[in-house]
């Protein structure tokens, strides 16, 4: 059973698994990390990346590149009405959040349904061939999806890292009273901060929809997905979502792989429940 | 979470300040003119859909209020659903496998919920604020994970078809009402009691300020874990007896949105008044039927309606009829001055 | 006579800070003591862990004969020992009586059977209660602040009512967490008043403090700590003049050759 051929599909599987796992999970922390808001409507919008990929790629059949990135860019763009009419009611304010954002998700979720049915759609491959480097095979469309998410990913941190803007939201996300009273607009920071999210969580959608299907309710697994990862990583911290996305993907894709998804699934949510009870700041995170 | 339940201090100062630990003769008034409603108007119809509906309601009620207890504790519970599931699995299945009566299997199922509360309570309630709403969002996953995949035992994802029966008053629909508007009464009479009492005085004061609490001699833990298990032994009846109602068990009923929406009909109504829950599994259950036909959108409008409550109205329904009882007393107060 | 209250090598290790090093000392019946040493020497980890609400990393308290190291809160209040807090120290939403009958939870509940079924014994346990609460606030000149929800009562009448709320529980010992932090000279002074009175109820009085003029007029002894260590003990004269006292506030004199 553990042959050379099937653990590398293993962990190629894992890999992509854990780069569309690492994106949802990073915008959700920064969600949290800067704005102390719980994302109960993260799964949603990662729906509506897929359905921006399907018409941008799957309908008006865009370059693949120019579709990937546009949705992901238009629905953060258009969610920027989200943040206005609800999100910033919920701004350090966790637990009306929580419930505030799974009504948010409620109406998005449902609207979807309205605008598009309940069918599941699947939005074609960019790239159906397969590499071979000796033994290994690599699906191309996997190498696809870890390299934008590279990409993505070494932007992001570039960013964060270098730019003023990312100073800002490093600061703001430490401690926000201190931040303003050193000249930074919170809400300036807000927005940029949610458009970021949103983008990634979108691109990330998009990714998972080419990956499995396309259906409104599609969120609820990269919602479960975010929640496990950033707390395995630590709720706030951005290399936990790194780490967490990590381990949940390999640890999935092995685990489903051989020994079935109950079990892949149980384990994820055990872990999860075991480490909230004793290490409830995750493995990267700061006890309160 | 300390910061949280200040925020929502003011609505739980509102709820306090609302809740006299005796009767208004008005509000004596007001209950037993509903009471009476309630009883009297089955004998004028005999839709059977009304019936169902009004069973529903009432067990609806038995949920969110028993989630309540949990809630005045300072712990939101995302797995209150789950542990109904547990309660109706064990009820149905010890009626097949053991041949018992309906009370005996029943008094099973609610004990084994409550028995599951006693053994995860001590280590979820150690969590608190959103760390407890995520690990119970969880734990409600899990359990349902285990309902459709031990397939042996509970059937999986296709649940139980035939359900023993139950009472044989069960098979009249009016009948069934009164049984299931008994069980909801005592059920809301016995938390009530809880809640009026010192030992309600004392769940508020640990959770407006746990540590003043427990300095002052309150054993914390020991309330907490002890209304985490009594509540999920009342939640016991409204999965029993619903699973009875529709005649078969589908575990997709006891998923996180059942539990949301028990956690929404205390937030909606009121989180610090008992009428809060109620009045809340009230509009709640009857929402979906104004808006028939239209099942997508009145899930969006419930939707758009909890971001405008959490957003707006941290005190819920009863926030409002609070505001407007203070408003329309301060109103004829001016009337009375200006005579 | 042995002590009230016996700290036997308190220490407290927070990741790589020992926030409290090492610590003893006792507290006899009937004294009014007082814990002193500048921010940051570690007084508020001392409450924290001799009250219950912090885990000690060593040492052992004993406090009326019973070794209460390992105990939860609540039953060292059930034993006699209550404190107050610096911060949120009153439920401040509820009425000034609310605040005080919660503090008397532990003399005021007879069981779970007994309250939820209001028995005779309850409603008569209830009515004593109610008096002897009433009494109390009289007593500290809070009556007339009976319906007045705390969180409007000047800063000076919280402060004493969150010893209401300590009192409230029949203790033997009350630890008051800076019961002056914020207040005028006049509140000061009712408070250090409202101290002395209970004193004279019997009840032992730990002061914790960094205001060394309200303690020294007010303690029998003094214990001064610095940096998680007790630094020097005595009476408010010897204390004060203690080289190491002077430093640990003032630092070392500065020496222009």
């Amino acid at each position: 059973m553990f042959t050379t051929d099937i653990l590398s599909q293993v962990v190629i599987n894992g890999l992509s698994l854990s780069a569309i796992y690492i994106l949802v999970a990073l915008g959700f922390t920064l969600l949290f990390g800067i704005m102390k808001v719980v994302n109960f409507s993260h799964g949603a919008f990662a729906m509506l990346g897929g359905y921006a990929l399907f018409i941008s790629y799957g309908s008006y059949k865009l370059p693949y590149i120019i579709a990937l990135f546009g949705s992901a860019f238009t629905v953060a763009l258009i969610s920027l009405i989200f943040e206005f009419l609800v999100f910033k009611w919920f701004y350090q304010k966790m637990f009306q959040s929580m419930i505030g954002l799974m009504g948010l998700n409620m109406a998005i979720v449902y609207a979807s349904v309205m605008i598009w049915d309940i069918s599941e759609r699947s939005i074609p491959s960019p790239d159906q061939s397969i590499l071979t480097f000796g033994e290994l095979s690599i699906p191309m469309d996997r190498l696809w999806i870890m390299s934008v998410t590279l990409v993505v990913l070494g932007l992001f941190w570039y960013f964060v890292t270098y730019s003023r803007q990312g100073l800002a939201m490093r600061a703001a996300s430490q401690d926000l009273e201190i931040a303003a009273a050193q000249g930074i607009n919170p809400n300036r920071i807000y927005k940029l901060a949610f458009f970021i999210a949103i983008f990634m969580t979108a691109l990330a959608g998009g990714l998972y929809a080419q990956t499995y299907a396309l259906s409104p309710f599609m969120g609820e697994r990269p919602l479960m997905v975010a929640f496990i990862v950033v707390i395995l990583g630590g709720m706030g911290s951005i290399p936990g979502a790194a780490l967490g996305g990590l381990i949940l993907g390999l640890g999935e894709s092995f685990l489903s792989t051989f020994y079935g998804g109950a079990v892949s699934s149980f384990v994820s949510f055990g872990s999860v429940v075991i480490l909230l009870i004793l290490r409830p700041w995750g493995l990267l995170g700061k006890p309160e | 979470m300390i910061k949280a339940i200040q925020n929502n201090t003011e609505s739980s100062s509102q709820a306090t300040e609302m809740s006299p630990r005796k009767f208004t003769s008005w509000q004596v008034l007001l209950g037993l003119t509903f009471l009476i409603l309630l009883l009297i108007w089955p004998q004028f119809t005999t839709n059977k859909f009304y019936f169902t509906m009004g069973t529903m309601i009432a067990l609806s009620v038995i949920g969110a209020s028993s989630l309540n207890l949990i809630i005045r504790t300072g712990h939101i519970s995302l797995a209150h659903a789950a542990f109904m599931g547990v309660a109706a699995y064990t009820c149905v299945l010890s009626q097949i496998y053991f041949h018992i009566n309906f009370a005996l299997a029943c008094a099973l199922g609610c004990s084994m919920s409550a028995f599951l509360a006693l053994i995860l309570g001590p280590i979820l309630l150690r969590l608190t604020g959103k760390y407890f709403v995520l690990v119970t969002f969880m734990v409600g996953e899990i359990i349902r994970l285990v309902f459709i995949n031990w397939q042996s035992l509970t059937g999986g994802s296709n649940g139980i078809q035939e359900i023993p029966r139950g009472l044989d008053l069960f098979k009249n629909p009016t009948s069934f009402y009164y049984f299931s508007l008994l069980i909801s009464f005592l059920c809301i009479v016995f938390v009530r009691r809880i809640l009026s009492s010192d030992l309600g005085r004392a769940i508020d004061s640990l959770r407006e300020v746990e540590s003043l609490a427990e300095c002052s001699g309150i054993p914390v833990s020991k309330i907490k874990i002890s209304m985490f298990v009594i509540a999920c032994f009342l939640v016991g009846f409204q999965g029993i007896l619903q699973v009875y109602l529709v005649g078969y068990i589908d575990p997709g009923s006891f998923n996180s949105e059942a539990s949301l929406n028990m956690v929404v009909m205390n937030v909606i109504g009121g989180m610090y008044h008992l009428s809060g829950p109620i009045l809340g599994s009230i509009f709640i259950t009857t929402l979906p039927e104004f808006l028939r036909g239209y099942v997508d959108f009145q899930r969006v409008i419930f939707g758009v309606v909890l971001i405008v409550v959490m957003a707006a109205l941290p005190g819920g329904l009863m926030g409002i009829l609070f505001k407007l009882k203070v408003f329309l007393l301060k109103a004829l107060h001016l009337e009375v001055k200006n005579k | 006579m042995s002590a009230l209250l016996q700290v036997n090598g308190l220490s407290r290790q927070f990741g790589g800070l020992l926030a409290v090093k090492d610590l003893s000392f006792d507290v006899s019946a009937g004294e009014i003591l007082g814990l002193i040493g500048p921010n940051g020497a570690g007084k508020t980890t001392i409450v924290n862990t001799v009250s219950g609400l912090i885990k000690s990393t060593t040492g052992e308290i004993n406090f009326d004969g019973h070794n209460i190291t390992h105990l939860l809160p609540h039953r060292r209040a059930a034993l006699g020992l209550v404190r107050t807090f610096q911060s949120t120290a009153v439920y401040g939403v509820q009425t000034v009586k609310e605040n005080a009958m919660r503090g008397a939870f532990l003399h005021s509940y007879g069981g779970f059977f007994s309250d939820f079924f209001s028995t005779q014994k309850h409603k008569i346990l209830k009515i004593q209660t109610e008096q002897r609460i009433d009494a109390l606030l009289d007593w500290l000149g809070l009556s007339q602040f009976s319906n007045v929800p705390a969180q409007s009562l000047a800063y000076g009448h919280q402060k004493t009512l969150g010893i209401v709320i300590a009192l409230a529980a029949q203790p033997k010992m009350i630890l008051l967490d800076e019961p002056v932090a914020g207040l005028s000279a006049e509140e000061t002074d009712h408070v250090r008043n409202t101290i002395q009175r209970v004193r004279s109820q019997g009840i032992s009085v730990v002061v914790i403090d960094h205001n060394m003029r309200f303690i020294s007029g007010l303690c029998d002894r003094l214990i001064v700590v610095a940096q998680g260590q007790k630094i020097a003990q005595g009476s408010p004269n010897e204390v004060l003049n203690d080289t190491l006292v002077i430093e640990a506030y003032l630092g070392k004199a500065y020496d222009a050759s």
